[in-house]
């Protein structure tokens, strides 16, 4: 416990003191709120929603970000390699990478909620807004598995270039940018069957007080595991080739 | 009571701290370890001397864990290097070591001491490696030499009973390099195991207790300091002479003109040699050699 306390302090040091990393994955979320969603919520109905699919967005781009381009900066610097010389279970480091993560995600999604708060006609009643808790934490999870395989498959660089690749396709493609329902033909087709519109739909239930849909949970649970294996097997392919 | 009876029942008194037998690594087709056997004792200072890529480092990152053998045994305090458990009595500094800019000097001494049982304070590792001016001060903004030191630093702040120091005085000003040795004889004489990768004899020589050479990926000699030094310790004699005279002690020569490159395992004796020939010799220079040069040298020699 000692030891995954010191290093998820040291990580949450590390990213605060990194301005480029608040900028990008703190700021860059309220400054598009404000520009795109503020104008649009004209109603309590329609500010809920718009707060839903931002959330969803914003926490989004933390998981991807955090774990895919970390991951992929850290683990082949000499840093990373010494701290494999301590008396460290790695799972140690993993859990301390997830709570950082998490933390950095519910920073992003407070800021933007305090922002919605102060700007829109933003109201849910207590059951509501747990159910919005619950729902944004566990759509974090298959997400926060597909940062893992991003940042074991590849290099920094890379990784920048694939974590946008995915983020906001899947962001746009997924309903979160325009609602499902205008979105272009081609792209409804898709949608269905992307992570993204299945967590939007889960969301989306809650602000507008509908009970949730076993398949989105369950679409949803699909790909949690598809990303654990993926991650896994990059992983792997990791230890494999720098620690024989 | 008979003294040889102290430590018994104590099975980790005089049982080796690292045992490798017949230790190989290959990466790719390379082979960088051709079987190596070692014995790490408890309390000696073991260094592991061999020219750049003889395959030191290698060793010790198998030691530590960091690799796997591709062939042969290799224990660390009875164990597995790659189990963590096993590295909760041992300190290292590797080479080329880079810490997150992001942190303090402090920060990364608390991060690093959180790991062990019975750690240093962060002061007391500070104090002790002169790094109590940078506190507080970002690892990124550290000269060369703070950053060897708090790479030190690190290794023995978890109060570990092994520490492995892989070239820890490359790069260090005089200074430095006398304070980490003071601190690597203390260490030693209260009873703790370093094991040390140099190529520089001279660093062996101030502190081993005892000496392997490694050269291409296996053990060619071991044994105390004095005796290593008579098979590796060669300077270099050159001068210019119409001739070579017949001289003692010769490991090797190469001929340029009339200038003559000579290396030798006691120079002393080549020169009075040189002079008692009565060869009209001029522009004589007596030169120690790196590490590198005279295992060229020795090779060519035995050829």
């Amino acid at each position: 416990m000692r030891l995954l306390w010191a290093h998820t302090r040291s990580m949450v040091l590390l990213y605060l003191r990194t301005p480029e990393y608040i900028t990008g994955t703190l700021l860059l979320p309220l400054v598009l709120f404000l520009f795109f969603a503020v104008p649009n919520a004209d109603s309590s109905s329609a500010a809920n929603f718009i707060l839903g699919s931002f959330m969803v967005f914003a926490v989004l781009g933390v998981a991807i970000f955090q774990f895919g381009v970390g991951i992929a900066t850290e683990r082949s610097t000499p840093w990373e390699v010494y701290l494999r010389t301590l008396p460290l279970p790695m799972s140690v480091r993993t859990a301390a990478r997830f709570l950082n993560s998490f933390l950095f995600a519910l920073l992003t999604g407070l800021a933007v909620l305090v922002l919605a708060l102060l700007t829109t006609p933003v109201s849910m009643g207590a059951g509501q807004w747990a159910r919005f808790a619950v729902a944004i934490l566990l759509g974090l999870v298959p997400f926060t598995l597909l940062g893992i395989a991003i940042g074991y498959s590849t290099g920094p660089r890379a990784a920048i270039a694939v974590a946008n690749m995915l983020w906001l396709p899947l962001s746009f493609l997924g309903g979160l940018w325009v609602p499902p329902d205008a979105l272009p033909s081609a792209a409804a087709k898709v949608s269905p069957y992307l992570p993204t519109r299945r967590w939007g739909n889960i969301v989306w239930d809650v602000v507008r007080g509908d009970p949730w849909r076993l398949q989105d949970w369950l679409w949803l649970l699909g790909y949690t595991l598809l990303f654990l294996v993926v991650a896994l097997w990059f992983y792997r392919r990791d230890e494999g080739q720098n620690y024989v | 009571m008979d003294a040889r009876l102290v430590g018994d029942g104590d099975a980790g008194v005089g049982s080796p701290v690292v045992t490798m037998r017949g230790v190989r690594k290959l990466y790719g087709s390379v082979e960088a370890l051709r079987g190596i056997d070692l014995d790490v004792r408890p309390g000696e200072l073991l260094a592991m001397l061999g020219p750049n890529g003889a395959g030191k480092t290698t060793a010790i990152n198998i030691m530590l864990g960091l690799r796997r053998a591709t062939e042969g045994e290799v224990r660390l305090f009875g164990g597995d290097p790659r189990d963590w458990r096993c590295r909760l009595r041992v300190g290292a500094t590797p080479q080329n070591i880079g810490f997150p800019g992001e942190l303090k000097v402090r920060e990364v001494l608390e991060l690093v001491r959180a790991h062990y049982p019975r750690p240093m304070t962060a002061e007391e590792a500070m104090a002790r490696f002169g790094l109590e001016d940078v506190a507080g001060r970002r690892t990124s903004a550290l000269s060369g030499g703070q950053r060897r030191r708090l790479a030190v630093a690190l290794a023995f702040v978890g109060n570990p009973e092994v520490v492995f120091l892989d070239e820890p005085t490359t790069g260090l000003d005089v200074e430095s390099r006398r304070s980490l040795w003071d601190a690597t004889r203390e260490f030693v004489s209260r009873g703790g195991t370093v094991v040390l990768t140099t190529h520089y004899l001279e660093e062996a020589e101030a502190l081993a207790t005892r000496v392997v050479v490694i050269n291409e990926g296996k053990v060619v000699a071991e044994g105390r300091v004095d005796e290593i030094k008579a098979i590796v310790g060669v300077r270099r004699v050159r001068f210019e002479a119409p001739s070579l005279p017949a001289l003692p002690e010769v490991v090797s020569v190469h001929q340029e003109g009339c200038t003559y490159t000579v290396y030798t395992k006691d120079s002393d004796a080549l020169v009075r040699a040189l002079v008692a020939s009565g060869v009209s010799f001029a522009n004589l220079e007596v030169l120690a050699v790196s590490l590198e040069e005279a295992f060229i040298a020795i090779t060519e020699g035995s050829r």
